[in-house]
């Protein structure tokens, strides 16, 4: 059974026959096509359409979202000293500007590349556009509960220097824009101590989602090229490394993360030489995440690995490139390119572990969301779901923009592959 | 030995090197073994500069293997093999050297897929010779035009036919300037049509005086365009004469059995 199709009369024949979308027709296609399809639709339709009521009511009318009006700082940031708040904004504003002038240049360089190479730009405003969207909405959550103007003025600002920026350096001349990853580096690198050096505040009073992202983002931005060095390193011809890569990756895909965790807590700093500085509980946990990422990424490397073909080590060979180069220009960005969703999928899962601290006594977004229940105001009457169903759609935001993001650098790197 | 007379008149055709009668290319008892199966035994054959030389025979007889020996994507096991007077040992300054030096072109093409067909070709010179981005896209396109696809240098592999992909890797391998090109059954992969430009890009090549050492199915080419013609079965060689000999009057009797399956 096919959709009617409109026949060609003459002029037409050289275009691809347009479907006609007939609305009962699809209904009945696909909701009714068999009696076993029409009694699940008649079943599950409206249980859908009951949950997504229930749940849009709850959202809109019968949420008591108080609880997270009266604490969205605590959420934010957790047990960070509120005057030294500025220091937050000062990071937030320089990370804006060095991303914002990174983006630009990315942005502009590939135009560049695509003009000079005879290819269109496949990227259209609508689709600049609904790139914004899950950011947007981010936001959107977090500033729709503050009880002040303030965050939402200032979070304007540091867009704003963002976008600018953006535009500031599609302007920058080729020769310069090499240096704009190295500023991107300095200017992480900067923001990151003007909070917590220079009379500012540790990272063991960080808390909430700061310490989330803390968690995230240091985790990620080091165990990925770990856990590449560890995929490399289990495919070595040296026996040697090749055993202690595999040991790595084994002892810590073997362990729950929970019981690594307290090992960096209680048992790590027993093991430390006497006079050694114990590092602080944060950079434990970190180190801890790190060490349990790098397996997991290990794992999902080496199988992009193997899914490359005997034959492009062949020609990298024949052609005389050293073996660093083979590894580095034909082999790992085929196998980095098959294993996206496996990577994205591992920085999601990471973003939703780092939740574990808690057990930890870390104050993160999670254990801020049951805390702030046990306030006087709140105790004893049920708010834990507005808390919880709160910090949910953050970490799911969160998520789907990451694997928004994926899907977009895969339909991108999968140009003319087929 | 008891076949003593056509070993020597063998070894003789072997080791006569052709073309300018400089010796490019000197494999001496060549053995390679997979496991407990003995690929090559003990080959000896002498390739001279500018010369074309096409290696027929069954499949399993050791042609593919030869060839691969010889820039080192096999390692064989005893013998010596010598491109250009560069011995290929365990050294990797040795290997790299020869590698340089050689081009390979094979069945599956073995086209990078997730880079242009530009940056394919200027890949190798780039990081190998070292050469300016520049310098070696215009040598790019040159070579381009001459395999003819100029209008292909930003697609990617994936979005040419069999046979422009061919031709690219057949590029790709010239960028190099290589002194000798392998070519690994290169039209095997390719339906009927596209064989034809294949081949003709590779009988120009012979003709501009590249050293080849082409191992093929394709009689009609080896008729035309080489220079000798080694056939091979079961891991040796058995006959090797020029082309008109060889295929009007094959003096083995394995020759004559596989000329009259292939022709």
């Amino acid at each position: 059974m096919s959709a009617p199709v409109t026949t060609g009369t003459g002029a037409d024949t050289a275009r691809p026959p347009q479907r006609r979308v007939d609305p009962a027709r699809w209904v009945r296609d696909n909701l009714f096509p068999t009696p076993f399809n029409s009694v699940l639709t008649l079943v599950f339709a409206p249980l859908v359409v009951w949950a997504t009521w229930r749940f849009a009511r709850f959202l809109v009318v019968s949420a008591r979202w108080e609880i997270v009006e009266t604490n969205l700082t605590l959420y934010v940031v957790g047990g960070f000293p509120r005057e030294q708040l500025w220091r937050l904004w000062l990071a937030l504003t320089i990370l804006a500007a060095v991303f914002g002038l990174l983006g630009g240049v990315v942005g502009v360089t590939a135009r560049e590349a695509a003009v000079a190479a005879g290819r269109t730009t496949a990227t259209t405003r609508w689709d600049r556009l609904a790139r914004l969207g899950p950011p947007a909405l981010l936001l959107l959550v977090l500033l729709g509960f503050s009880r002040t103007f303030t965050p939402l003025l200032l979070t304007g600002a540091v867009v704003a220097i963002g976008l600018s920026l953006s535009l500031v350096a599609r302007r920058i001349p080729a020769a310069l824009r090499r240096a704009v990853p190295l500023i991107t580096v300095a200017g992480v690198v900067v923001s990151l101590y003007s909070i917590s050096s220079f009379g500012g505040v540790p990272r063991d009073e960080w808390g909430g989602l700061l310490i989330t992202m803390y968690y995230t983002i240091g985790a990620l931005v080091v165990s990925y090229p770990v856990g590449i060095l560890f995929a490399l390193g289990r495919r070595s011809s040296l026996p040697m490394v090749r055993w202690v890569c595999g040991a790595y990756v084994e002892f810590f895909r073997g362990s729950p993360l929970i019981t690594l965790l307290f090992t960096g807590w209680l048992v790590l700093p027993f093991f430390l030489p006497a006079d050694f500085p114990t590092p602080t509980l944060v950079t434990r946990a970190l180190i801890i995440f790190i060490l349990f990422t790098s397996a997991y990424v290990a794992e999902i490397v080496r199988g992009g690995l193997q899914a490359v073909g005997r034959g492009q080590w062949e020609a990298a060979q024949a052609l005389g490139l050293s073996p660093w180069k083979q590894t580095r220009l034909i082999v790992l960005p085929q196998a980095l390119r098959a294993v996206i969703p496996g990577l994205v999928g591992q920085a999601i899962s990471l973003f939703k572990d780092t939740t574990l601290v808690l057990i930890i006594g870390q104050q993160d977004l999670l254990a801020i969301a049951q805390n702030v229940t046990k306030q006087d105001e709140f105790l004893g009457q049920g708010y834990i779901i507005e808390s919880l169903v709160f910090v949910g759609i953050v970490y799911w935001v969160a998520s789907y923009w990451l694997s928004k993001e994926s899907q977009r650098l895969e339909v991108r790197l999968g140009v003319g592959q087929r | 030995m008891d076949e003593g007379t056509t070993a020597t008149s063998l070894t003789g055709k072997a080791l006569e090197a052709g073309g300018t009668g400089e010796v490019m290319i000197e494999i001496t008892g060549v053995e390679k073994w997979f496991g407990d199966f003995q690929a090559l035994t003990g080959v000896d054959l002498v390739v001279g500069r500018q010369e074309t030389v096409v290696v027929a025979g069954p499949s399993g007889s050791g042609k593919s293997t030869l060839i691969r020996c010889i820039n080192r994507l096999e390692q064989h096991d005893r013998g010596r093999i010598i491109v250009d007077g560069t011995e290929l040992s365990d050294d990797l300054k040795d290997i790299q050297e020869i590698r340089r030096e050689t081009g390979m072109v094979f069945q599956s093409f073995n086209l990078f897929p997730h880079l242009t067909i530009l940056e394919n070709i200027t890949l190798a010179p780039r990081h190998v010779r070292r050469r300016a981005r520049k310098e070696a896209e215009e040598n790019a396109m040159r070579l381009l035009e001459r395999v003819r696809i100029p209008e292909q240098a930003h697609k990617y592999p994936g979005q040419l036919s069999g046979g422009q992909q061919q031709r690219a890797a057949i590029a790709r391998s010239l960028a190099m300037e290589p002194k000798v090109m392998l070519f690994d059954e290169p039209t095997s992969a390719l339906d009927p049509e596209m064989i034809k430009e294949v081949l003709d890009t590779m009988e120009e090549l012979a003709e501009s005086g590249m050293t080849m050492i082409c191992v093929t199915h394709e009689m009609g080419f080896a008729r035309h365009v080489a220079d000798r013609v080694v056939f091979m079965a079961d891991g040796g060689i058995v006959e090797v004469d020029d082309p008109e000999s060889i295929f009007a009057n094959p003096k083995e009797e394995r020759t004559k059995l596989f000329l009259s399956q292939v022709l």
